[in-house]
């Protein structure tokens, strides 16, 4: 195959991850936890997990959601049940990078950074990390079969109230 | 397993003076002051977790080989859970015996023996210090006196306890055996959750809480908020201020068991009265408010085993619950969950969904570490100022129904006298 | 028998120190340590302690022993034999031979 057309390829198909990513971000910056089930496939796994889990191999996550119904769940739960200070949060993902693509699956991550601001607090950096994915091409666009969001942070800075 | 050195802990010579009175109504009055003083801080570190007390430090399954070592706090003291040559699981002081630094700076690893990057003083498994660079001097000058004695430099080992696979130490050589100091109550929960069953690790959550660690055991021995306050269990009928249960104070009021019987959503008197019961939100995914019976169906408590751990069942959800001060204004709150060897796959899963429901992103959980923030930040301007107590009466007798501060009362009746407030 | 090893000279038995009775050497990159024993007798391990990174040269030999400076484990400098904590591991010890008043030490196992 041509170089230069593979070129294009490539990164005509990072801006479009890009993109995904962004507005995955600015979907949950504005509180939209309804959008955020529809990035997700039916079958998905979505977890938020430290790297100190991770690189251990142990399966436990903060939020750990194995199929949509249990996306679901958590929004419900964070809209009708949840008591929690009302706070702005704010994503930045950079460092997109495709690791592999076979047919339509195509393997990815980024780096992503969760600010938060407090009614009475100056914004602080509340989580940092990186996303672990396995993104399907549908008809409908991008989809997250899979998602780790793997955090550095050694603790979390008291609640993480909504998903990363 | 007693400390062999002669490099003892720390005798706390200096007198800590805490010029305050508590309220006169006694234990029906917590003044806010002790969540704020720094002397009081001090001597609750002092006392609680360097005194007489059998404190947690982690699970077998963390230390699984030779040499395998976790980093932990015993209140503000570093301390490192290692496992040695014979198989044995230590607690040694992370600190070199030189000058004191750190000897471990990750929370988890491996290693053949500890050597301090500074001086590179190194010790065995147990603790031992096998030797010295330079300890007969470089180019026949200098060296350490003939008379150094390594046997009397060693890293301090604490007496420590394994049971059910929970490792337990004390700094103390007079703290009671632990099965005194628990009680039969206490030693009945942790031995329910660890029946001597190989433990299987799935994981840790870590978070930093801001308010004086003394509020979190609070929350943990106050059952009266949990359907108040947590809407989820109400919201989907998983607990409800009828459900059968008991409040036990023991250890004089420093421990104490909690037992609520769940009874599946049902709409009662008590459930309708509660505004926020809600008929028509239903989980989608059934099996995250679901256990598969395992212990006794439908039991959901535990024990708080003082100074901080907490030991308790949430649906499949295995997990301890550990405690670390911060400062007088924060703790870490660190829950360690596991599984057995034996559980089969659905029954992880199982214990990874029910995990939902707690820690940071918890369901129920999310609303405590959100309401401590609460407390703090209100009582910190007003140290002066008093909280009450006195929810299902005065008293500190053991209740048999749950809206009750009772188990509040009987451990701040035990912290003044502990404490000499 | 046909002497198949490979042979590197490394110096004269009176170069190896009177006072600590050791001497570093190199032979074939790899440090190696010579000893004079007090029934006069030499001998060449590696020079790296197994527990750490230390020269055994700049150890102290005792009954036929070198310990290591570092942390004061020992060796056996006949058999490379770890004889005490914290060494485990033994150290590879080097077969030798002197002519003309020069010390030989082959880099393969004896």
């Amino acid at each position: 195959m041509n170089a230069a057309l593979d070129w294009n390829h490539m990164s005509t198909l990072r801006t479009a991850l890009r993109d995904f990513y962004d507005d995955y971000g600015t979907c949950l910056d504005d509180w939209n936890l309804e959008g955020w089930v529809g990035f997700f496939t039916d079958d998905c796994h979505y977890r938020v997990i430290s790297h100190e889990n991770k690189q251990a191999n142990l399966p436990l996550g903060l939020i750990y959601c194995m199929n949509k119904n249990m996306l679901l769940d958590r929004v419900t739960a964070i809209r009708e049940t949840t008591m929690y200070e009302p706070r702005m949060l704010r994503h930045f993902i950079s460092g997109v990078h495709i690791n592999s693509i076979e047919d339509d699956v195509i393997r990815a991550q980024a780096n992503f950074m969760v600010t938060e601001a407090l009614s009475d607090q100056e914004p602080t950096v509340n989580l940092v990390g990186q996303y672990q994915d396995i993104i399907i091409r549908t008809e409908e666009g991008f989809k997250l079969q899979y998602r780790d969001c793997v955090y550095d942070n050694y603790r979390i800075r008291n609640s993480l109230i909504i998903p990363v | 397993m007693s400390c062999t050195h002669e490099n003892k802990p720390d005798v706390i010579e200096v007198p800590i003076t805490i010029n305050r009175r508590w309220p006169e109504e006694g234990h029906t009055r917590i003044p806010a002051w002790i969540y704020t003083d720094p002397a009081v801080y001090k001597k609750e570190m002092d006392i609680f977790f360097a005194g007489d007390t059998w404190n947690y430090v982690g699970l077998e399954c963390e230390v699984p080989e030779v040499g395998s070592y976790k980093r932990q706090w015993i209140g503000d003291r570093p301390v490192i859970m290692v496992r040695n040559e014979e198989g044995e699981i230590n607690v040694i002081e992370n600190r070199c015996a030189h000058k004191g630094a750190q000897i471990c700076w990750q929370n988890t690893g491996k290693v053949k023996d500890f050597t301090c990057p500074y001086h590179q003083w190194n010790y065995d498994l147990d603790g031992n210090l096998q030797g010295i660079p330079f300890r007969r001097g470089a180019l026949g000058k200098g060296g350490m006196p003939k008379d150094f004695d390594l046997k009397k430099f060693g890293i301090t080992r604490l007496r420590t306890v394994n049971r059910g696979g929970s490792i337990w130490a004390t700094f103390s050589e007079t703290a009671p055996d632990f099965e005194t100091y628990c009680g039969e109550e206490v030693l009945a929960e942790i031995d329910h959750m660890l029946p001597g069953k190989k433990l299987r690790l799935l994981g840790y959550s870590r978070q930093l809480i801001p308010s004086n660690w003394k509020m979190y055991l609070e929350n943990l021995k106050d059952p009266y908020h949990a359907t108040l306050l947590h809407s989820f269990y109400i919201t989907f009928g998983l607990w409800r201020a009828d459900s059968k249960s008991e409040c036990i104070p023991t250890g004089g009021g420093a421990h104490s068991v909690m037992v609520s019987h769940n009874e599946g959503k049902k709409k009662t008197e008590a459930t309708a009265e509660m505004e926020r019961f809600r008929d028509d939100l239903q989980i989608l995914d059934a099996e995250t408010v679901t256990p598969r019976a395992e212990f006794n169906r439908g039991r959901v408590g535990g024990a708080w085993v003082f100074p901080a751990a907490q030991f308790g069942i949430q649906a499949n959800s295995l997990k301890t619950r550990h405690v670390i001060p911060r400062g007088p204004d924060a703790h870490e709150l660190v829950f360690t969950y596991y599984g057995y060897e034996d559980d089969d796959e659905d029954m992880t899963r199982l214990r990874l969904k029910h995990a939902n429901l707690l820690g940071p992103a918890g369901f129920v959980s999310m609303d405590d570490s959100e309401m401590l923030k609460q407390v703090q930040t209100g009582i910190a301007g007003y140290p002066e100022s008093v909280s009450v107590v006195e929810m299902g009466g005065r008293d500190t007798e053991p209740a048999d129904y749950m809206v009750s501060e009772v188990l509040i009362r009987a451990f701040y009746q035990y912290y003044r006298e502990a404490m000499g407030l | 028998m046909t002497d198949t090893l490979n042979w590197v000279a490394v110096g004269a038995p009176a170069e190896i120190s009177p006072d600590t009775g050791t001497l570093r050497v190199v032979v074939e990159g790899e440090a190696v340590c010579l000893y004079k024993l007090e029934d006069g007798s030499i001998h060449a391990t590696q020079d790296r302690c197994s527990h750490g990174n230390a020269s055994l040269a700049e150890g102290y030999i005792e009954d036929g022993m070198i310990e290591c400076p570092l942390h004061q484990g020992c060796f056996d400098i006949r058999t490379g034999e770890a004889v005490s904590a914290p060494c485990k591991v033994p150290i590879r010890v080097y077969p030798i031979k002197i002519e003309n008043d020069v010390i030989y030490v082959s880099g393969e196992s004896a």
